[in-house]
């Protein structure tokens, strides 16, 4: 008789482990970075992705995709995570980080099946970032803050950049300048809230506009909304959370009358209640009131007839936006309107914007918000351009706040994996092979890029290799002319802050990838579900049938 | 047939139907066995600085990737009843100690692997324990005679952070540097002159992004959520606290407002305004210029706040509403009502941040005056920030298990080799069949530096015979050198690869226990699992921040 299998974990536990794992960890990622991979940038290819509810959306960031490709396998899923990470901390590069993950693990896995322990490599690895950081930081240039006229110029750049690998790469000086002004708008933290994007689809995109103020779309309106006028000059604003409509006072309250005058009285007293809110919005001197909440039909008649101008339900973020623009604040309650609490702007206007309605509030005294109104054609196209813009307001930020800067297009690259081979040949050992390994895993960004453009890697990694030897530190893929070029020179240049981001987060998933050797799998807790999928990690399976 | 073994006649039918039934050396004993030695088996490989991590999905579909002996057995719902008993030692370990889990099943591991050969040797199971325990017994009285330092001032960071070191490079390692810097840090100035050290109080606060490297430490707390008013920056607050809702009173019975009159109506909301306004305006009154509340926070009373220059922060887990309360020393109110100056609580600053694209208000203290620090990790995912965090977790337990008994001993397989050599010459002096089983118990302590060895790639009997010459020659804090090529020694105490003296002292007599437990059993009856729907699981989210 067949002795009975012991069973240790509940059933339906799928575990693998040992070498084979790891190995097939290292596939998963590559295939992630596979999807990516065309995407990197100035000619790189945009992706259409269509989700489970059919929604299309077409992206070349690397980030958007991944989030978008609803990954399952439990080692991919970390690539998809620094690209988020990435995304989060320096909003720009979801790319390259994945893209360098990979690599990574790629150059690593003939070493694995060799049967060196991860351990060391792991060790390897974090040296050669440290490394790696510590030269970005030695030969990134700082931007002196002072000068407000080169700031602007390298901020431009900086954006310029970030777009060159967009769809909008066309429009890039277009974009970078309107970028940059809108950045400049805000105080010292930069809050990207303070940046609104509104889209109004039609037009080109160059009639895309950054408004210095807010805009927002029309809201909703009531009867007599017609007769309001649609432009001040120097109007005050109310900002009010306040519903201005009939309504009963207090949820749980009762009205007990005796006879029919009482009853009267009670429905002029709500009446009275409304037309005292009113009259004193009115008294208070503002010309313009825009409340979160609906302003209704009793109420737009009301400010009609005297000469103001109501919206209500606007967008909570809209009307914070405002309250930021023009000063003031919030009133949940009309009892102190004074004027410290209204807002002010020199020009308030409706403005017809494609096929849509704007109101606008320029010329606010406070300015530290901006609103870009983006045109474009399809909705698709212009979500892009949003994302986009996002990557390049970000990058902008980022330039402010860690003012060095390096050259982009694959030269800082080449540079440290100059650095790192030639400190790799230093040391003995298997460390050695390892950062070696490194070092030629930063090449793939430049190699990359010539694929993407259809050049050929080889050729320009060897003109680069060579380069790079002589001390042009600087020097990069140019894509225009398929050739090397001083990118430095050329202008093309990114935050360091960026690479060492993208370094950093790189080598930690690649660390944590190579760190695991076996995966369990617990079955899903539901009642009526399957045992759990078939065991996606094509390991071998553990000493013991289930 | 002959492996066939007769069941007891008649059992199976005094049972259920469906109900099992295994007896016997053969049936139970050696199924237990392999299911504990299959178990240590998994875990094992995770042992020591250059364990490696197991990746864990568990049945909520989450995923943990982690050397932590700990939360792999949390999470891998272990079925089998005898691989149970030693995964409740390890659990006894985390609670006693915090940190050694993995010592345990390993070790017990290793006890019931020996412990399987003494019984195919003819051995009886009560002799097997009896030897066991008399070994545990003595292992535990050698295990003083091995203290080779003592932790000394634990107010002095740097020595706190060279003991805190080696808990974190067996999870960490490579990073364990710069965490048990942090570490160190956040445990020596929150631990009071007098008095006891929580773990409780060293917070963590994980925000995805950056790198590790950009981890910091800060004494105050740190809370991922967003200022709710205007106003997002204080210095030298005054914080009080409610623990009720920032809203006007509500009354526990259903109630009706009964309005009579028109006047009454006109009344009614102006009343409540003003009402609000007069809270708030009395709460501002007394200097609060911080307002920290458990509950949600009104339009209207938000509104005052703002026009009385009161930065509201709304916290919804009562614990972090406590702890808060201890770092700024205030007392929670449960009703809106103007705190007296002793129950407001007082800080640096209060500020809003942004950490990567995370908005966290901050509550800090410039002085190393509060009773909580926070150590506010980054990394580059979640699963990585997990894993920092646990080893945080056994770095602060190694703190406070030094604060209970700072008596130190020689880390590196240097304690379990000399415990080893000890005891075998114990068991050469006993009479009785126990001998056998004596010597076993201090073979078993061979497991762990093995598993060191193994785990870096090393050959363990190599190791293992190199460490017996060196102790032998009296050397007994040399250990297993993980940073060496091949199988080298070093001096532990040099090298400051020191474990608290509790970590194995509990993991000793656990693991004993746990294995004894194990070989007790002769039988095995299980019941039918009863049908119907499966009872609904506990609440098995791991990341307890506000929930413990």
């Amino acid at each position: 008789m067949m002795p009975t299998p012991v069973i240790v974990l509940k059933e339906g536990t799928d575990t693998s482990q040992g070498v084979p794992q790891l190995v097939s960890n290292i596939n998963a990622c590559q295939v992630i970075a596979e999807a990516v991979r065309t995407t990197l940038g100035p000619r790189g290819m945009d992706k259409l992705i269509v989700d489970n509810r059919g929604k299309a959306t077409i992206s070349n960031d690397g980030a958007t995709i991944l989030n978008l490709l609803d990954v399952v396998h439990p080692a991919a899923k970390t690539l998809v995570e620094i690209a988020r990470a990435q995304d989060a901390e320096v909003g720009d590069g979801t790319t390259s980080v994945t893209l360098l993950a990979a690599e990574f693990l790629k150059q690593l896995k003939s070493y694995v099946e060799e049967g060196l322990h991860a351990q060391t490599i792991i060790r390897a690895f974090r040296t050669a970032t440290q490394l790696a950081v510590k030269k970005i930081k030695d030969i990134a240039v700082t931007i002196k803050k002072d000068d407000r006229e080169e700031q602007r110029k390298l901020l431009e750049k900086c954006a310029a950049t970030a777009l060159n690998s967009k769809l909008i790469a066309g429009q890039k000086e277009f974009f970078s300048n309107m970028v940059v002004d809108a950045v400049m708008m805000l105080d010292e933290l930069l809050p990207l809230k303070m940046i609104g994007m509104k889209k109004v689809q039609g037009g080109a995109l160059e009639d895309s506009q950054l408004v210095a103020g807010v805009a927002f779309k029309k809201t909703i309106s009531y009867a007599g909304f017609e007769m309001q006028p649609k432009r001040y000059e120097n109007p005050k604003i109310a900002l009010l959370n306040i519903e201005l409509e009939l309504k009963a006072e207090k949820d749980n309250a009762e009205v007990r009358v005796n006879n029919i005058q009482d009853y009267q009285a009670i429905v002029d007293a709500e009446w009275t209640i409304l037309y005292d809110k009113l009259e004193k919005i009115f008294k208070s001197g503002a010309k313009v009131v825009l409340s979160k909440l609906p302003i209704g039909d009793v109420a737009t008649q009301y400010f009609a007839d005297r000469d103001l101008f109501c919206a209500g339900r606007v967008q909570e973020e809209d009307l914070k936006r405002t309250m930021m623009a023009c000063g003031g604040s919030i009133q949940t309650s009309v009892g102190s309107l004074t004027d410290d609490v209204l807002g002010q702007c020199e020009l308030f206007e409706e403005v017809q914007v494609g096929g849509e309605r704007y109101n606008f509030f320029k010329g606010c005294p406070k300015a530290k918000t901006c609103t870009i109104i983006l045109r474009g054609g399809a909705e698709q196209f212009m979500e892009e351009t949003e994302r986009s813009l996002h990557d390049a307001i970000m990058i902008v930020r980022r330039t402010i706040k860690n003012d060095s800067i390096v050259a982009g297009g694959g030269s800082i690259e080449m540079e440290l994996s100059k650095y790192l081979r030639d400190y790799s040949r230093t040391i003995p050992g298997k460390q050695q092979l390892l950062i070696g390994a490194y070092a030629k895993a930063l090449e793939v960004i430049p190699r990359q890029l010539c694929d993407n453009a259809g050049f050929d890697a080889t050729n320009i990694l060897n003109k680069l290799r060579a380069k790079h030897a002589q001390g042009g530190m600087w020097y990069g893929v140019d894509v225009n002319n398929e050739d090397i070029a001083d990118n430095f020179k050329a202008c093309v240049w990114e935050p360091a802050i960026v690479r060492i981001h993208a370094l950093t987060a790189a080598s930690e998933a690649a660390c944590l990838i190579l760190s695991v050797d076996e995966t369990i799998k617990n079955p899903r807790s539901t009642t009526d579900g399957p045992p759990g999928p078939a065991g996606r990690g094509r390991g071998r399976p553990h000493g013991h049938p289930h | 047939m002959a492996l066939h073994v007769p069941k007891a006649p008649g059992f199976a039918q005094m049972l259920k139907d469906g109900a099992k039934h295994y007896s016997g050396l053969e049936e139970a004993v050696y199924r237990n066995i392999q299911a504990c030695k299959e178990l240590a088996q998994t875990t094992r490989t995770a042992y020591g600085p250059n364990g490696m991590n197991k990746m864990v999905i568990n049945h909520l579909e989450k995923l943990f990737v982690t050397n932590d002996a700990a939360t792999i057995l949390r999470e891998l719902q272990v079925q089998h009843p005898a691989a149970k008993m030693i995964v409740m030692a390890s659990h006894m370990q985390e609670q006693e100690v915090g940190d050694g889990t993995n010592f345990i099943l390993v070790f017990a591991g290793a006890l019931l692997e020996q412990a399987e050969e003494l019984l195919r040797m003819g051995l009886s199971v009560s002799e097997v324990i009896e030897g066991y325990d008399m070994a545990c017994k003595k292992a535990l009285e050698i295990l003083p005679e091995c203290v080779c330092s003592s932790a000394k001032n634990l107010h002095d960071v740097g020595e706190a952070i060279s003991l805190i070191r080696p808990a974190i490079m067996s999870k960490q390692y490579g990073n364990e540097d710069f965490l048990a810097d942090l570490i160190g840090q956040a445990c020596v100035s929150i631990f009071p002159e007098a008095g006891s050290f929580s773990v409780d109080n060293v917070r963590v606060c994980k925000i995805l992004g950056c790198g590790l490297s950009g981890s910091s430490v800060l004494h105050g707390m740190v809370f991922k959520k967003e200022a709710e008013g205007d106003i997002t920056s204080v210095k030298d607050a005054k914080i009080a606290v409610f623990s009720c809702p920032f809203d006007c009173m509500v009354t526990e019975t259903k109630g009706t407002v009964l309005i009579k009159n028109a006047e009454e109506l006109l009344n009614f909301s102006k009343g409540e305004e003003n009402l609000m306004e007069a809270q708030v305006k009395a709460i501002a009154d007394t200097g609060a210029t911080v307002l920290v509340t458990g509950g949600k926070v009104a339009d209207m009373a938000l509104h005052y706040a703002n026009k009385y220059q009161l930065m509201v922060v709304r916290l919804n887990s009562k614990w972090d509403l406590r702890r808060l309360c201890k770092t700024v020393g205030a007392t929670a109110l449960p009703s809106l009502t103007a705190p007296t100056p002793e129950e407001m609580g007082r800080c640096d600053s209060v500020y809003l941040s942004e950490v990567g694209d995370t908005q966290v208000v901050v509550f800090k203290h410039e002085k190393e005056e509060g009773a909580i620090s926070t150590l506010v990790i980054r990394g580059s995912t979640d699963n990585l920030m997990d894993d920092i965090e646990r080893a945080v977790d056994d770095g602060v337990n190694t703190f406070k298990v030094l604060v209970r008994d700072n008596r130190l001993v020689p880390g590196g397989g240097a304690t379990e080799i000399e415990l080893a050599k000890q005891i075998t010459s114990y068991g050469e002096s006993c009479p009785g069949l126990e001998q056998y089983s004596i010597k076993k118990f201090a073979e078993a302590f061979e497991a762990l530096p093995r598993a060191l060895a193994e785990n870096s790639g090393v050959k363990g009997s190599e190791l293992i015979s190199k460490l017996y010459a060196v102790h032998h020659e009296g050397n007994k804090n040399m250990g297993f050198d993980i940073e060496g090529e091949g199988p080298a020694v070093k001096d532990m105490l040099e090298a400051g690869v020191l474990d608290p003296f509790l970590v194995k002292y509990w993991g000793i007599k656990l693991a004993t226990n746990a294995a004894i437990t194990v070989l007790r059993v002769d039988q095995i009856i299980l019941a039918r699992p009863a049908g119907g729907p499966r009872a609904p699981k506990g609440k098995t989210d791991l990341d307890d921040d506000d929930d413990e």
